[in-house]
């Protein structure tokens, strides 16, 4: 049942209460970017709910960019991560968890790295109230606020009001031990919110538009139909392999496994993040690599997100959330990969 | 803690044997015995400086010890090749998919390697030689550079030479003492080499990619249908379960859903042979 703030209660206190006890990772502004940041608890003077999705992916706390998986030949140093909350999720990062949890949680063999810290991880998201200029999830078939995946959601509405809403177990525990704070939210609050949420829609739904794209559009087979052309090879000659697409994409899971050795000396292994478009991603000793030219390594990028999940699980590895336009060095805009695929194809 | 799919278990260097300038033969004992089926390969490690995937080359019926023959190409197989009896390396595994045996029953099978490829293969000859009353026979076409270049000369007389095998070898180029075929492999599966029903047989084919592209087409032209021919795929590998994504082809992981694949399932997606 959603709830709303009581009477003199702040949507900080609420936060306070349930991230108690957990490492917290929040949004904070700087410039005019949000980043998610990694603090002991919520500090109500510097963090926020946010607008929109911070500039780091919510993978980076799930699927650290760098982690020790154990040192060789000796039992993985484990202990079980503290418990942690972040704060502010939106929903395209929350649903880059399907692909996430899909590889490492509910494929076999499983990944205990990645299913300790996502156990151990309050989720507390958000919906968005000003999305950033490059974001078109409703373009990809996702939406702008969440309605599943959370522990916990927070709607803002005009006049500092709040509805809240859990999505699990956890989160349905945690909110009823709030109950000092919260009460069930009126009717007017939930009207307000769907209200809210219509008007983000259409700002989202606008802003696709105008660089051609829409929800009812068929991004797999335009990117499969238009594997032959010459598109490919003119994105890719401005790409300079620096692979900040994929390390900023919100549902990009490919790594290295790596072995080295501590400043110690004993042997370590890490997993960490991995780019498509390094050249040598998948050259195999003697030199053979089936992608060799960046156009094949670019294409491949869209074949992962649009062909490859759409058969595998039936959903995109791409939510809209627009990080990969930021990032990009050769300002690669896949809002209009996407539409000269849609038109080639 | 849970199952950690990133570790291997130590094993130490048994025996090595020299099989040319290029390719050795080690013997290893992990400290627990690593079962596995014909097909399925490990990742060897190491510690502290990298991994490779490799295919046992020994019979999947001996458990405490496996045969790894590996070919010197770059960094990780430059130390192995640098390894001494007694010395320590991880292994993890075993990995992917076996050959599936229960479709091969009843029928000839065709067996096509070339250079360091013949690894897997002789894992899977162990394997059918094993329960040899249930296939037909085994026709064994193998490919070399050199005469200097075959592998396994100390088993190729005397455990090949089973009834019911028929063993054919060829070199692209002989020497003064070489008495047999000369030219690629895919000239030991021309008819005049190789009486074989094909109807009734599945050809399995592992080596460097160039030879696979040629024997499979060479398979398909003498009337192999693409769903009967059995490709190993080499493809980079980092995980080698499914999660890293680097050996992707198409809509499978060459590591999990392979690395044997029927030629029907992969002949559609890009560049397989490269
Ligand atoms: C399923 C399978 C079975 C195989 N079986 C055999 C076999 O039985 N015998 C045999 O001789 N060969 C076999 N191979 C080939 C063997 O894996 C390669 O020869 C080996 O990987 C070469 O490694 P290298 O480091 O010596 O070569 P390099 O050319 O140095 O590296 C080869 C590849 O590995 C990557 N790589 C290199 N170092 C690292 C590192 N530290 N961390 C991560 N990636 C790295 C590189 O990106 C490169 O793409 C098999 C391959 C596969 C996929
Ligand atoms: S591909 Fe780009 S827009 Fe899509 S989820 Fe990844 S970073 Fe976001
Ligand atoms: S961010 Fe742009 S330049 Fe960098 S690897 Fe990706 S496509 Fe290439
Ligand atoms: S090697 Fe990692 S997915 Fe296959």
């Amino acid at each position: 049942m959603a709830k709303q703030l009581k009477q003199g209660c702040t949507i900080n206190g609420v936060i306070e209460f349930l991230t108690t006890g957990c490492r917290v990772y929040a949004l904070s502004q700087t410039d005019s970017n949000y980043h998610l940041t990694s603090d002991e608890k919520w500090e109500s003077d510097r963090h926020m709910l946010g607008p929109h999705r911070p500039v780091e992916p919510l993978k980076s706390i799930l699927f650290p960019p760098r982690q020790g998986v154990g040192r060789l030949l000796e039992d993985a140093p484990h202990s079980s991560p503290k418990p942690a909350a972040v704060i502010g999720v939106k929903n395209c990062d929350l649903a880059s968890l399907k692909i996430h949890d899909y590889v490492f949680r509910d494929t076999e063999p499983k990944d205990p790295y990645y299913i300790d810290l996502r156990n151990n991880t309050l989720i507390i998201s958000c919906d968005c109230s000003r999305p950033c200029d490059v974001c078109f999830c409703t373009a990809v078939g996702d939406q702008p606020f969440p309605e599943s995946g959370f522990d916990i959601n927070i709607s803002p509405l005009p006049n500092n009001q709040y509805v809240l809403e859990s999505g699990s177990e956890k989160g349905k525990k945690a909110l009823d031990s709030c109950s000092d704070l919260l009460e069930e939210a009126s009717q007017d609050a939930m009207k307000a919110r769907d209200t809210a949420r219509k008007a983000v829609y259409k700002t989202v739904e606008e802003q696709a538009a105008v660089k051609g794209l829409d929800g009812n559009k068929n991004y797999q087979n335009a990117v499969t139909g238009s594997i032959e052309s010459h598109l490919w090879e003119r994105f890719a000659e401005d790409c300079v392999e620096c692979g900040a697409c994929n390390f900023v994409c919100c549902t990009c899971h490919c790594f290295l496994l790596a072995d080295g050795r501590s400043a110690t000396g004993t042997s370590e292994r890490v997993k960490q993040w991995d780019s498509c478009l390094y050249k040598n991603f998948a050259r195999v000793a003697g030199g053979a690599n089936p992608r060799k030219y960046r156009a094949e390594r670019l294409y491949n990028r869209f074949d992962k997100k649009f062909n490859f999940f759409k058969k595998v699980l039936n959903i995109y590895a791409c939510d809209g959330c627009g990080r990969c336009i930021e990032a990009c060095t050769g300002k690669i805009d896949i809002r209009d990969v996407l539409k000269e695929a849609l038109d080639e194809a | 803690m849970k199952h950690n799919p990133y570790a291997a278990l130590p094993a130490t260097v048994e025996n090595i044997i020299v099989e040319t300038s290029n390719i050795t033969t080690f013997t290893f004992r992990p400290e627990e015995p690593i079962p596995f089926k014909a097909g399925q390969f490990v990742e060897l490690s190491i510690p502290g400086f990298g991994e490779a995937p490799f295919t046992p080359s020994s019979s999947p019926a001996v458990n405490d010890v496996m045969d790894i023959t590996i070919m010197r190409v770059g960094a990780v197989t430059e130390r192995i090749h640098a390894l001494s009896k007694g010395d320590t390396v991880g292994i993890r595994g075993p990995l992917g998919q076996p050959y599936p045996l229960d479709k091969f029953k009843g029928k000839e099978i065709l067996i096509v390697g070339g250079g360091v490829g013949l690894a897997p293969l002789r894992a899977l000859f162990f394997a059918l030689a094993e329960e040899m009353d249930h296939y037909k026979k085994i026709i064994l076409r193998y490919g070399a550079r050199s005469p200097g270049d075959i592998v396994y000369r100390n088993d190729v007389a005397t455990a090949w030479g089973k009834p019911k095998v028929d063993l054919m070898l060829s070199v692209d180029k002989g020497d003064e003492g070489w008495k047999g075929n000369i030219g690629v492999v895919t000239t030991i599966l021309e008819k005049n080499k190789l009486s074989i029903n094909i109807q009734n047989s599945v050809a399995v084919v592992c080596g460097p990619p160039i030879m696979m592209k040629f024997a499979t087409i060479k398979l398909l032209e003498r009337g192999y249908a693409p769903e009967n021919i059995y490709l190993s795929m080499e493809k980079n590998m980092s995980c080698g379960i499914g999660k890293c994504g680097h050996c992707r082809i198409g809509p499978y992981y060459a590591c999990k859903d392979g690395p044997v694949f029927t030629y029907d399932r992969i002949k559609d997606e890009p560049r397989i042979w490269d």
